[in-house]
């Protein structure tokens, strides 16, 4: 027997209570944040003096994802539905993106905005500075921006063709399809591998370590090489990341119900 | 049964007693000497392409001779080193450790293989002095006593951690940080290397630098400081330093 589970809604979630859900997930980071530190801060020697520079080192990584993790999801829907096009010329550099970006590991293109795009850019002509946070943003959203794209395309390849069809018999242009009949149907379909993309999102910011940016793995090191207790340190480091994702899982599930709407 | 229960009681007993180090017998009985090192610290530990070299390197060898050993090298990451050197990974660490507190709960230290201290590299017009180093950002090593001493300069403002010191220096040329802190005659050896483009600054400390073995192992540590005062004697010592550094840099 399967319990009941709430009735699946008949319109989708409206701005206002997106907005609601957005509120109470930043409240409960921050709540979560007050649990970490005042948890750490009771820890025995190696993690308890240190405890803030853990709490300042996920506030960074939390930071990292959001950041990345929203840039991303812009960068995902572009090139998604760009790759959907019947033109070549459309497609081509969607493809080009995810080829490059999927292909190689994300360590070396984190490495790469940091060291090797500043000075191709100077060479250029263009004297811009990536500090170590934007340089992980760029190299994370492009990431994870690139899986997206392919989560969304799979989302808009599974509506049915005949859906399509039938918009453009009755009048609709091309983009009104996509807007008000096609992609309304696959955000539903997507929402589930989109989580999972923001999930892995939040433990590849680790590699932002490499580059010097201070956040959870690399508050971590510091104080491992620091005190030679890799055991508590490595633990501790873990459960925080555990607990980052914890929570916000909780929320992605609160949404993936939410837009769920009742199908025939 | 009796052999199962045998079996878990051996495999608790080997999760419930801590490896041991390898004594001076058990080293010298097998003939090779294991030994680490980080290998991205010119002039005292590098490689060059598979070949590992440097001021450390030799001198560690030369130990190794004296001592009639085989020397099989291992390279980790600096902030790796003295931790796997708890888990036995190896004998001893030979990799620029400057002696400090912290550390010496964590290991048994050597008699200082040489002197050094830490100094400030700048690009000309930077910052040279501690206090200039008021409000400016600074790369150091992580897991290094370059972090703990820059971090003691009042006023200093952001201090960035890279993995490796290369990384720092790089962050200094790349012109992310104002200044880098490091061991003065890598900073020599970088102002060489970049002619003119940085310079180096005031000593911000003097550090004491020394091998490592892990806690407790005495026979080794012995055997390690007195190869070391014989290489200090005879002159081999004398010449490999003259040979990297044109001067001596045993402590006085």
């Amino acid at each position: 027997m399967t319990a009941p589970g709430p009735a699946p809604r008949q319109t989708p979630l409206g701005g206002l209570a997106l907005l609601g859900w957005l509120g109470a997930a930043a409240a409960a980071f921050v709540l979560l944040f007050f649990l970490i530190t005042a948890v750490l801060r009771q820890m025995p020697d190696p993690i308890g003096p240190r405890a803030d520079l853990f709490v300042e080192g996920a506030r960074m990584t939390l930071q990292l994802t959001l950041v990345s993790g929203v840039i991303g999801l812009l960068i995902g829907i572009v090139a998604g539905i760009m790759k959907t096009s019947g033109m070549w010329l459309v497609r081509a550099p969607a493809s080009f993106l995810i080829w490059l970006i999927r292909g190689t590991p994300l360590l070396v293109q984190i490495l790469f905005v940091y060291n090797a795009l500043p000075p191709i850019l100077e060479s250029v002509g263009l004297n811009v500075e990536l500090n170590e946070f934007w340089s992980a943003v760029v190299a994370l959203s492009l990431n994870v921006g690139a899986y997206n794209a392919e989560v969304i395309r799979a989302g808009i390849l599974a509506i049915p063709r005949g859906q399509g069809e039938a918009a453009r018999s009755l009048g609709l242009s091309g983009g009104q399809t996509m807007q008000t009949v096609v992609l309304p149907q696959a955000l539903r379909i997507v929402v589930p591998p989109l989580v999972n993309n923001l999930v892995a999102l939040l433990k590849d910011s680790s590699l932002a370590s490499s580059i010097a940016l201070l956040e959870l793995t690399l508050a971590g090191s510091r104080v491992s090489s620091e005190t030679f207790q890799p055991i508590p340190v490595l633990t501790t480091v873990a459960c925080v990341y555990l607990a980052l994702t914890t929570v916000m899982t909780l929320f992605t599930d609160q949404l993936e119900r939410r837009v769920k709407i009742a199908t025939r | 049964m009796i052999k199962r229960a045998l079996l878990s009681l051996t495999a608790l007993s080997l999760l419930a007693v801590p490896a041991q180090a390898r004594t001076w017998a058990e080293i010298k009985q097998s003939g090779t000497v294991r030994i680490a090192t980080e290998g991205a610290f010119p002039p005292f530990n590098l490689l060059k392409g598979k070949q590992l070299t440097g001021f450390e390197v030799d001198l560690a060898n030369q130990l190794a001779k004296q001592l009639g050993l085989k020397v099989q090298w291992v390279t980790q990451p600096f902030d790796n080193l003295l931790i796997g050197l708890n888990q036995d990974r190896y004998d001893f660490v030979i990799a620029s450790h400057g002696i400090n507190p912290e550390r010496a709960k964590a290991v048994d230290f050597s008699n200082p293989h040489y002197c050094t201290g830490g100094a400030i590299v700048a690009k000309p017009g930077g910052p040279l002095t501690a206090a200039a180093l008021k409000g400016k950002r600074v790369a150091v090593q992580v897991g290094t006593t370059y972090l703990e001493n820059v971090r003691k300069v009042p006023g200093v403002g952001d201090v960035k951690t890279f993995p490796k010191d290369t990384d720092a220096q790089a962050a200094l040329m790349a012109g992310r940080v104002d200044a880098w802190v490091g061991d003065k005659f890598t900073g020599i050896d970088l102002v060489k290397a970049q002619q003119g483009k940085v310079k180096q600054g005031d000593l911000l400390f003097n550090e004491r630098i020394a091998m490592a073995v892990k806690k407790g192992n005495s026979s080794l540590l012995k055997e390690l400081n007195a190869a070391l005062a014989k290489a200090q004697q005879n002159g081999s010592y004398a010449k490999l330093s003259q040979q990297y550094f044109g001067q001596d840099v045993r402590c006085k």
